[in-house]
Order: C-alpha cells, then sequence, then structure tokens
C-alpha cells in the first residue's frame, strides 16, 4: 500500500480553516451547547496540525500530543457537560450571557 | 559557686513551665510551681551566700555565655557576687519567697491563678538580672524585665479599665526615667567602650579623677533613671496608682523588690556619685523632697494601700537621702529591713482587706483588732518598724540614716532636722492608720480567711521586722566606701532627739486619732486646713500639673492630628489604586465570549509582533 503523501501547507491551511471557525463559533454563538461543540472544532484542528507536523518530520510527538488534545477533549466534555447542565437549572437557558455574575 | 545560676534560672524555669501551660494547671500545682521555684532558688541564694562568706566574701563572677560577640564588642551574661548583691539577692529571693506562699493563699480562687504566679516568676527573675548582672545591659534587661513585669502585675485585673490605665501610667512614667537611664548608659560605654559595670567605674575614677560636668551629667541622668524606677520626685506619681494590682503584688513590687533597683542602681554606680557631689546633693536632695511630699500625703489618704503606697515612697526617700549623704551603707542596710516591714505591712494589710471583701477605706474599717488578731499584730509589728521605734529593725537603720546626715558637710545640721520631722511625721500616719483602722468602733464585720499558707510568712516577717536590724549592718563594707556607719561617735541631744521624734509622732497619733484627747476638728475643717488637705491629699498637685503639662496637650494634638498629615501620602497611594482598580473593572464583563475574544485579539497581536519583527 502506498502512501499519498498529502503536502503539509495544506494540512496546515486545513487545520487553520477549522481553527478559525472553531474561533468564530466561540465567539459569535451565545447557546453553550455550541460553544462546546466549537471548542471541539478547534481543538481538533490543533490536533489535526500536530498530527500532520509529526508525519512530516517523521516523529511520534505529534501523535502522542494528538492523544493527549484527546483525553482532554474528553476531560471538557465531562465537565463542560456537567456546567451546562447547571447552569440549565439555574438559569432556565442555556445563554452564556446570562451566566456573568463574576463581572467587575 | 557553682550554685549561682540556678539562683535565677530557678523562678525563670517557673515562669516557663506556668507559660507554656496556658493556665491549664489547677491551682495546687501552680502554686507549687510558682512559690516552690522561687523557694529553691531562695535555698541556691542561701548556699550560695553562704560560700561566698566562707570565702571570706571576695567579689566572684560566673560567666554564663557570650551573649553578644561582634569584633571588639562582647556582651556576655555573666553574674557577679558581692556584698552588695548578696543583700539584695537575699532579699529579693526570701522576701519574694514568703511573698509567694502568702499569694497562694490570698489568689484562691481568683481567675487566672497561674498566669499571676507566671508573671510573679517572671519578675523574681528580671530582679535578680538586675542586680546579679556584671555588665549594664545585663542590669538593663533586668531593669527593663522589672518595668514589663509591673506593668503585667498592676494590670492584672485587666477587665477593669481603671486598672489598665494605672499600668499604663507606671509603665510610661518609670519610661522616662529609663530614657534617661539608658542615654546616661550610652555616655559611659561611649566613655570607656565597656560595658561591664567593675570596669566602667574603675574607668571613670581614671579619667575624671576631680569629677568634672560629664560625670555629673552621667551620674545625674542615672539618678533620673533611679527616680523613675524607685518612684522619687518627680516621677512618683506612678506608685500610688500601682496600687491597683493585688496585694501580693504591691507586696512584692512596690514595698519589697522593685521600687529599690533605683536605690540599687545609685549604691553599684557609687563611684560616679563619689566623683561629683552635686549629682550626689541632688541624690539626697530628690530623697528628701520625696519623703516630706510622701508623708504629707500619706497622712491625708482614706485607702490603707495608697498609705502604704505612700509610706514606700517615704521610705525610699530615706535611702536616696542616705545615698546622698554618703550613708551608703546605712542606705542598703534600710533597704533590707524595709523589706521586711513592708512586705508584712501589705500582706497583714491584704489579709485585712481580704476579711472586709476587699473594702480598703480605713474609715470604713474600725475596731478590727480583737476581731482580726494576726493581722492586727502584724501590722502593729510592721508599722511600730516603719515608724522607728527602738528595738525593731527599722529603728536600727532609720537612726543610722539620721545621724550620718547630721556629719553632711554645713547643711547637715538641716538635713537632720528635715530628716526627723519626717521620722515624726512617719509615726504620725502611721498611727492614724493604726487607730483608724484597727481601733474605736467596729464600722465594718470581717470574716478572717485563715490558712497556714497565709499566716505562716506572717509569722516570719513580723519576726524579721522586729529582729531584721539586731544583727548589725549587712555584709557591704567590703563595696561601698563608707566600711559601715560608725554612729558611735554622736552623743547627747543629737541621740535623744533621733530617737524619740518617731515616738512624739506616735504620742501626737495616739492623743489625735486614738484617745482623742487633742481635737485638730478646728484646724481641719477651717480654710486653709481644707485647702492643704485637699493639696496634699492630691500628692501636691504632681498628677494635676503632669495632667495640665503632659497628658492633655498631647491628648490635644492627638485629636487634632486624628487625620495623621504623614497618613496623607499612604492615603493617596491608596486612592490611585482604588481609580485604577475603577478603571480595571471596566474590563471584566462577566461575559465569557467577551473574554474568549480578548485573548484570540492578544494571541494574534502578539504573533504579529513575533512576525512583523523578527529580530525581537
Amino acid at each position: 500500500m502506498t502512501a499519498v503523501a498529502v503536502p503539509i501547507e495544506q494540512v496546515l491551511v486545513l487545520a487553520a480553516a477549522l481553527f478559525a471557525i472553531g474561533l468564530a463559533g466561540v465567539l459569535v454563538r451565545r447557546n453553550i451547547i455550541f460553544l462546546l461543540m466549537s471548542l471541539e472544532i478547534m481543538m481538533n484542528a490543533c490536533g489535526l496540525a500536530f498530527v500532520a507536523a509529526g508525519a512530516r518530520w517523521a516523529e511520534a510527538d505529534g501523535q502522542i500530543m494528538f492523544m493527549l488534545v484527546l483525553s482532554l477533549a474528553a476531560a471538557e466534555v465531562a465537565v463542560g457537560l456537567g456546567l451546562v447542565l447547571q447552569l440549565a437549572r439555574r438559569f432556565d437557558n442555556l445563554d452564556i450571557d446570562a451566566a456573568s455574575e463574576l463581572s467587575g | 559557686m557553682d550554685w549561682l545560676w540556678l539562683v535565677p534560672a530557678l523562678p525563670l524555669a517557673g515562669f516557663l513551665v506556668l507559660f507554656v501551660t496556658e493556665g491549664r494547671l489547677p491551682e495546687r500545682p501552680a502554686a507549687w510551681v510558682g512559690a516552690g521555684s522561687v523557694g529553691l532558688s531562695a535555698l541556691a541564694a542561701a548556699v550560695a551566700g553562704s560560700d561566698f562568706l566562707q570565702q571570706g566574701g571576695v567579689p566572684q563572677t560566673q560567666h554564663l555565655w557570650t551573649w553578644i560577640g561582634a569584633g571588639g564588642f562582647d556582651v556576655a551574661v555573666r553574674l557577679y557576687l558581692d556584698g552588695l548583691s548578696l543583700v539584695m539577692m537575699g532579699v529579693i529571693t526570701g522576701v519574694g519567697f514568703l511573698i509567694h506562699v502568702y499569694a497562694t493563699g490570698y489568689m484562691a480562687g481568683e481567675e487566672g491563678y497561674s498566669r499571676f504566679f507566671a508573671y510573679m516568676n517572671l519578675f523574681v527573675f528580671a530582679m535578680l538580672m538586675l542586680v546579679l548582672g556584671d555588665d549594664l545591659l545585663t542590669l538593663f534587661l533586668g531593669w527593663e524585665g522589672v518595668g514589663l513585669c509591673s506593668y503585667l502585675l498592676i494590670g492584672f485585673h485587666h477587665k477593669d479599665p481603671e486598672n489598665g490605665y494605672a499600668a499604663r501610667k507606671a509603665f510610661v512614667v518609670t519610661r522616662v526615667g529609663d530614657t534617661f537611664m539608658a542615654i546616661g548608659l550610652f555616655l559611659l560605654f561611649r566613655e570607656f567602650g565597656t560595658l561591664d559595670i567593675q570596669a566602667a567605674m574603675d574607668g571613670a575614677q581614671a579619667a575624671w579623677p576631680d569629677g568634672g560636668a560629664l560625670c555629673t551629667i552621667i551620674a545625674l541622668l542615672l539618678l533620673g533613671g533611679a527616680a523613675g524606677k524607685s518612684a522619687q520626685a518627680p516621677l512618683q506619681t506612678w506608685l500610688p496608682d500601682a496600687m491597683a494590682g493585688p496585694t501580693p503584688v504591691s507586696a512584692l513590687i512596690h514595698a519589697a523588690t522593685m521600687v529599690t533597683a533605683g536605690v540599687y542602681l545609685i549604691a553599684r554606680t557609687h563611684e560616679l556619685f563619689l566623683l561629683s557631689p552635686d549629682a550626689q546633693f541632688a541624690v539626697a536632695a530628690v530623697g528628701l523632697l520625696t519623703l516630706f511630699i510622701a508623708s504629707f500625703t500619706a497622712l491625708n489618704q482614706r485607702d490603707i494601700k495608697r498609705i502604704l503606697a505612700y509610706s514606700t515612697m517615704s521610705q525610699i526617700g530615706y535611702m536616696f537621702f542616705a545615698l546622698g549623704v554618703g550613708a551608703w551603707s546605712a542606705a542598703i542596710f534600710h533597704l533590707m529591713t524595709h523589706a521586711f516591714f513592708k512586705a508584712l505591712l501589705f500582706l497583714a494589710a491584704g489579709s485585712v482587706i481580704l476579711a472586709l471583701h476587699h473594702e480598703q477605706d480605713i474609715f470604713k474599717m474600725g475596731g478590727l483588732w480583737r476581731r482580726l488578731p494576726v493581722p492586727f499584730w502584724c501590722m502593729a509589728v510592721g508599722s511600730a518598724a516603719l515608724a522607728a521605734l527602738p528595738l525593731t529593725s527599722g529603728y536600727y537603720s532609720k537612726d543610722l540614716i539620721l545621724l550620718a546626715s547630721f556629719d553632711y558637710g554645713a547643711v547637715g545640721p538641716w538635713f537632720w532636722g528635715l530628716a526627723a520631722l519626717a521620722a515624726f511625721m512617719t509615726s504620725l500616719y502611721t498611727a492614724r492608720m493604726i487607730f483608724i483602722a484597727f481601733f474605736g468602733e467596729m464600722r465594718t464585720a470581717p470574716h478572717e480567711r485563715k490558712g497556714l499558707n497565709m499566716r505562716l510568712p506572717l509569722a516570719v516577717l513580723a519576726a524579721l521586722a522586729v529582729g531584721g536590724g539586731w544583727f548589725g549592718l549587712v555584709p557591704v563594707a567590703s563595696v561601698l566606701p563608707d566600711g559601715g556607719v560608725d554612729a558611735a561617735h554622736h552623743e547627747g541631744a543629737l541621740v535623744w532627739v533621733t530617737m524619740l521624734a518617731p515616738m512624739l509622732g506616735l504620742l501626737a497619733g495616739y492623743l489625735i486619732f486614738g484617745g482623742k484627747q487633742l481635737s485638730v476638728d478646728g484646724l481641719v475643717n477651717s480654710g486653709l486646713g481644707q485647702g492643704l488637705a485637699r493639696f496634699w491629699g492630691g500628692g501636691w498637685g504632681f498628677d494635676a500639673f503632669y495632667d495640665r503639662l503632659i497628658v492633655r496637650p498631647f491628648m490635644f494634638v492627638a485629636r487634632v492630628n486624628k487625620s495623621d498629615a504623614v497618613d496623607r501620602i499612604y492615603a493617596l497611594i491608596v486612592e490611585i489604586a482604588r481609580r485604577l482598580n475603577a478603571v480595571v473593572t471596566q474590563s471584566q464583563t462577566g461575559a465569557l465570549r467577551w473574554y474568549a475574544a480578548s485573548m484570540a485579539l492578544g494571541l494574534v497581536l502578539a504573533l504579529l509582533i513575533v512576525l512583523l519583527a523578527p529580530s525581537l
């Protein structure tokens, strides 16, 4: 089986695009669920960049980092969903701007 | 010799035990630790003292450790035992022990029992360091420790603000004296570069064989310190207020030991005063002045403890007077006999006060001699010694002082006359106290608290108050320059008048206050009599004067400057921080997306900087 080498530039462009989409989602969406999903996209964009870099220089580090990102994402979802439940219970909606009580 | 270090170490150990247990110790063990440590210390002092005397009274030094060693500046903690410190050590541990034993009964059931004994032990330790210390820094450590403990003990019943006020007053007033003393010590150190007392004294004798201004200044500064600690004019105002402490405290601090620290200091540095006759005259004048102020004030007091306080002041005045006129040994002799009879008086008065449920007004006592025989006889014995009736201990010492004063230069006869008049006054106010408090009709029914631990110290002190002077002068001849007082060359009327003055006072006291054969109502009720009574009763206006001169201006300045001018700078800093805070809090919107956006923006900016400025 011959591997088709995808040029790293294209992968990085894809990763950057995904990251930008995720960031835009975080910034514009007010629904917490979508916010978490956008965060997920951003993390995967990072993961993609790591994997591509690891493949490019034939190092295992990139994949190790991707595994870290995966476990981080899992942890984040676990905590994040718990918070979402609490927020929904307390404010009766999922609008992130409702939870702005820590304003100076 | 090896026993000497135990003398101060044992009370310190007692204090530490009581201190670390933080009052969790029940009364019995606390009493054993408190009184026992001082008792053992007295034993060690006795052993060390007999050792010292067997070796012919050669001054001994015990080097404990080096406290500060910095280049040429060495401060060693050394104990120094000679005749003078031996007497002081004996009085402090011996009388101190009896007072501690008495206090175990007197303080029974009081709140803070073990705290009380912790302070008392610390006090005894500090006083011992004061008299045993071989250099000025150790002496000063003990000196300040004594001041601290007197503050703690005067304000022992700290829930009453009045007591706290009295404690602060004692602390601040003695601090004034301490400042003088500290400056004096600094000057001594600057001149001779040593803190060793003996070396500094030798240096002074070598450097100023004819006295001189600096010598007089240092001596006067030391006198200022001594006057503060010993409650001599013009720093005497704290002592009567210090009676706010429990009675055993008054006995320990304000009669037997602490107030004698000034006398000790002057005796210890007597070389300086010998070099400067002016300073020595000042000592005598201060003593005589205090003697008179205190005698007349005592005559106009109602509170039995205040009467005793003023009598203490006047007796310390006698000691200063004796130091001033050169009767050095007589002063120390009087210090010792005074410790005996004044501790006795205070403890007996404590028994009376306790029996009357803390009634201290002699005009509410009356007729107690039948109901309280033990305190009465103790008071009578103590008063006889205070008034210097023949055969009591006070007679021997006071007689020596009076006779010695006659020989003091041209003013000697005058000094003698004034001091004899003061002796008359002493026995007059003593008689007044006894006759009003113990005779006549009974006004308050007493309930005496009996107990061996309170009666035994009284009995021992009564025996000492009578017989403490029979064996003559204390072994200070080798230390102090007059080598003992030779009173034998006085003859005739001088001796008789000296002896009879107290008896006349007693007679007058009996006629006025006892049998009422002599009425002074006319004089007392006249305008002049009333005015004088008010003036004397108020301590010759010293308190009012200081109140106007210092306290009120100080309070005024404090009130005016409530918003401290210097504080403005710091207030400005606070204000700037607060404004900045107000500005920066604007950015804390609490909106999560806003934070995310600013983080992203910041990141972009950081990246841009890195990309556009590669040289950075």
